[in-house]
């Protein structure tokens, strides 16, 4: 075996491969080539690291030094400066978002610092295509602890103890839920890995299943001896290609290795993986339909009259776990279901992972134990908003969760306590918006998603979101009711009581959740026909406050329809005529000298063609 | 008048019963009792679809096809047959058959099948270049995909992508053979198609660009991106611009959130796509 003085990580991971990290890696290797360092530098192609807007990155260590946002021309000047000179290159170092000083350590960057990973423990440190790298850092050291030391009851015992819940979204104890099925006596068990990763904005199962795929085979594998089941399927989303080559090759190694397959390590236990692949329907998240899509048929949910861990995958008894939950399943059984329930809180144990997003400056994959605030989240780590906009929501549990509003921002991240905010820690997206962003459009996006992703089984998710997506639209296009927001209200929970599924069940949450924190802006649309932030076009009008303008032009050129005009260095104007509401110029003006009044304004300026003095829209508001 | 029809059937019963379900709703509808006579007909190629019956004692029906095939690529042609085998229908496959309807039928069948070939033509003539349809190999190498998945549970949705694949779209012929493959009922495979958003029966463009309708995208402004792409590109209702060289769609979520909005032209991954530089983007793929 070659010992190398130094190893360079670089992200292989869905969002580097886009910024082009393939290319670069053979760049790397090529100069180190050029340079006779190719048996002094090792470089290795990892999972998601976890960082994904800085990509491309890469760690370089033993010093763990981490460098992002360079380019292949940037090749040469690393391999010169940091690997034959030894001076790591400054400029391409990740820089505090204050000071602006470069940071070193990949340790001492706040995105990393107040991390503590467990799922993600192999992020960034090994090849996902190499099992000898994962087996190095303790791989199927759980599972054969499992297949020789313990029996199923015991296991069932320490996941039990760990206190784990399903990371899938609802939360189901995981070991009550194995213990269910345990119990059962059949001859054919199934457990299946849900990969189904459909709510827009997460996607840490991805970076899970991309960047360590042996640690998902590992806790299928332990859950599997647990229930007693022989055979166990992965479905993963058709939109996530790299995973399932990854998972594919994961599946080949282990089997080559023995430990799948008939007889595992001479245990007398048989075990067999096989990948499904997805076709595009957000409702196979969900149990039952994820198993009849597996079947092969149109992926609609059945009525509960008994568990699937009874009666479920070709009616036999069959457990569903979501990958981020079998990642943490190896763990659990090294160390103890103690240790896993000292992380966390009481009732939410372990850690989380959260996938940041949005308008966020960090965005990327964030694991923190359950517990920890918002705020810390999403401004120590995340590093709060760019561009100098201000905090508006911030969106947990995608399609069926909610928008959390600034006062809440120091709930604790527990299943419980976001549950009282009225939206669901769900899978882990969390996407962070800003004061750019509408809330009533916001609600309405997420309502044409679950209106177009319902099976159409049961009428009151079929036809109820429906209804209720008209009644949005009727809001932001200008031809709001006061009714209409408590008609909303009266249809939400009608389709809440009456849905067959969890789609159904928590499709209205984002509009119940909207309504209760930013009921105001709901009026403003119905009432004052004033969409403040200009996302509805039929409800704004942009002006220029003529006493903050200074003439620059900025706005002028933005416009694509020339509908500003005005001398330099002297206050311009809007057309309104001509102005079709884009928010161009709103966005590119930096000395906030842009308005955006309530639609009236419009009609009245275009009837006496007087342009407004000072600031209407802002007394009107009360600021 | 909505299209040019020609019937082919030796019972003149039945070209009856086709025109009386036909001719009301504006089609012009010929007949003929003959094949060899329909070929010797000067004005063969001025219509837009060919109804043939198979079993007829002149001139078997593929037959006819081949020798209509011989001098015209663009007729769209179906059949009407009351001895269906899965033999005629893999021969149809490679004479680019739309359609293969057994008998009896409904004239409600035959009136919807009729109607979306022509809305189909009406897409396609704008064309100058028109892709390859389906060859001799496509159609055995479907067969082969058929017969790996054959005994196993399950293999719908498997068999399904991989034609996909293949074939790039799933029109109703190729979903017909594979309900035949497979022994499940057509029904069943159009419930699977039209169910899943993965699986199309529109033809896509040489280029397929996916515009990600994510939260974390659509924060960051990826409506628009995707109203400047149709505009730009000049992108039609059928979702495909004339030439058949894009094709635009949306998709929920790519999971690569870090980079929104996110763009995949093919299999390449954009990130930080703006609406300006979008078609920067599309216009390095010819």
């Amino acid at each position: 075996m070659n010992l190398y003085r130094s190893s360079i990580m670089l992200c292989g991971g869905t969002g580097c491969m886009a910024s082009g990290s393939l290319k670069i890696k053979e760049a790397l290797e090529e100069e180190l080539l050029n340079r006779g360092l190719e048996n002094e530098v090792n470089v290795v192609f990892t999972g998601c690291n976890g960082f994904c807007a800085q990509g491309p990155v890469m760690t370089v260590y033993p010093e763990g030094i981490f460098y992002e946002k360079f380019m292949l021309k940037d090749i040469p000047e690393i391999v010169e400066e940091h690997f034959i000179k030894g001076m790591p290159v400054e400029r391409l170092m990740h820089k505090d978002s204050t000071t602006k000083h470069p940071i070193a350590l990949m340790d001492e960057i706040p995105f990393f610092k107040y991390q503590t990973t467990w799922a993600l423990r192999n992020k960034g440190l090994i090849d996902p295509e190499k099992m000898e790298e994962y087996i190095a850092r303790e791989g199927y050291l759980a599972a054969a602890k499992a297949l020789f030391e313990m029996t199923p009851q015991e296991i069932i015992e320490e996941v039990k103890k760990s206190g784990i819940r399903g990371r899938g979204g609802a939360g189901f104890p995981t070991g009550l839920k194995w213990e269910l099925s345990a119990k059962v006596d059949a001859p054919l068990k199934y457990i299946i890995c849900n990969g189904d990763e459909g709510d827009p904005g997460a996607f840490m199962d991805r970076s899970i299943m991309e960047g360590d795929p042996h640690a998902v085979l590992e806790g299928m594998l332990i859950g599997a001896k647990a229930i007693g089941a022989n055979k166990g399927y992965i479905y993963v989303r058709a939109e996530y290609p790299l995973a399932v080559s990854r998972l594919k090759i994961a599946i080949a190694q282990a089997k080559e290795y023995g430990l799948l397959g008939d007889n595992i390590l001479n245990s007398g236990f048989d075990f067999d993986i096989e990948i499904s692949q997805g076709a595009g329907a957000f409702v196979c998240g969900e149990a039952s339909a994820l198993m009849r899509s597996i079947e092969g048929k149109r992926g609609m949910p059945r009525p509960k009259f008994w568990r699937s861990a009874v009666k479920g995958l070709w009616d036999r008894p069959t457990v569903l776990n979501n990958v981020e939950t079998l990642a943490n399943i190896p763990q659990i059984i090294l160390r103890g279901g103690d240790w896993y329930r000292g992380l966390g809180t009481e009732r939410s144990t372990g850690t989380k992972v959260f996938a940041l997003s949005g308008s966020i400056k960090n965005i990327g994959l964030v694991e923190v134990p359950m517990g920890t605030p918002l705020r810390k989240i999403i401004f120590d780590i995340g590093g709060g908003i760019p561009k100098g906009r201000k905090f508006k929501a911030v969106q947990l549990g995608g399609p069926s969760g909610g928008c959390i509003p600034e006062s809440l921002l120091d709930t604790p991240v527990t299943f419980e306590d976001i549950q009282k905010t009225g939206a669901i820690v769900g899978s882990g997206g969390m996407v962070v918006m800003d004061d750019l962003n509408c809330m009533v459009s916001v609600s309405k996006f997420f309502l044409e998603f679950s209106t177009e992703e319902s099976c159409g089984k049961c009428t009151p998710c079929r036809i109820g979101n429906t209804v209720l997506l008209d009644l949005l639209c009727k809001i932001t296009e200008g031809r709001g009711e006061k009714q209409d927001i408590e008609l909303i209200e009266n249809i939400s929970k009608q389709i809440i009581n009456a849905s067959l599924c969890g789609l159904g069940k928590t499709s209205p949450n984002p509009v119940l959740t909207s309504l209760r924190y930013f009921k105001d802006e709901f009026i403003e649309h119905v009432e004052q026909k004033w969409c403040k932030t200009g996302v509805c076009k039929e409800l704004c009008t942009f002006y220029i406050d003529e006493t903050k303008c200074v003439g620059c032009g900025a706005c002028a050129r933005v416009c694509p329809k020339k509908a500003i005009s005005g001398e330099r260095k002297k206050p311009h104007h809007i057309d309104q005529s001509l102005c079709i509401q884009c928010r161009s110029c709103y966005l590119k003006c930096n000395f906030y000298s842009i308005k955006i009044g309530p639609r009236a304004m419009r009609e009245s300026i275009l009837s006496n063609t007087e342009a407004p003095k000072g600031d209407i829209a802002d007394k009107e508001a009360g600021q | 008048m909505r299209g040019n029809i020609l019937i082919v059937d030796d019972e003149p019963i039945i070209l009856r019963s086709c025109e009386k379900t036909l001719v009301p709703e504006g089609f012009d509808v010929e007949t003929e009792t003959s094949p060899i006579r329909a070929l010797k007909r000067e004005d063969l190629n001025r219509f837009d679809i060919i109804i043939t019956d198979l079993k007829m004692p002149e001139m078997d029906g593929m037959e006819f096809i081949k020798e209509v095939r011989k001098s015209n690529q663009e007729v769209s042609i179906l059949i009407i047959t009351g001895y269906p085998s899965q033999e005629t229908l893999k021969e149809s496959l490679s004479l680019k058959v739309l359609d293969y309807l057994p008998k009896p039928f409904s004239p409600s069948i035959l009136l919807e099948v009729v109607t979306k070939t022509m809305e189909m033509k009406s897409k396609v003539t704008a064309s100058e270049s028109r892709p390859a349809e389906y060859t001799d190999e496509m159609v055995q190498r479907l067969d082969e995909i058929i017969d790996a998945y054959k005994n196993k549970p399950g293999a719908l949705i498997p068999v399904l992508q991989e034609a996909q694949e293949l074939f790039g779209y799933l029109p109703p012929v190729i979903q017909k053979h594979i309900a035949r493959g497979l022994r499940v009922p057509v029904s069943e495979v159009h419930g699977v198609v039209s169910f899943y958003s993965f699986f199309t029966m529109k033809p896509k463009g040489k280029h397929n660009i996916k515009v990600c309708l994510g939260t974390a995208c659509y924060v960051k402004g990826a409506e628009e991106i995707m109203n400047n792409l149709k505009a730009g590109l000049r992108i039609g209702a059928s979702g495909m611009t004339e030439d058949r060289k894009y094709s635009v769609d949306t998709v929920r979520c790519l999971g690569a959130c870090g980079l929104a909005p996110v763009v995949v032209v093919d299999k390449d991954t954009h990130g930080s796509v703006t609406p300006v530089n979008i078609m920067h983007i599309v216009k390095q793929y010819e």
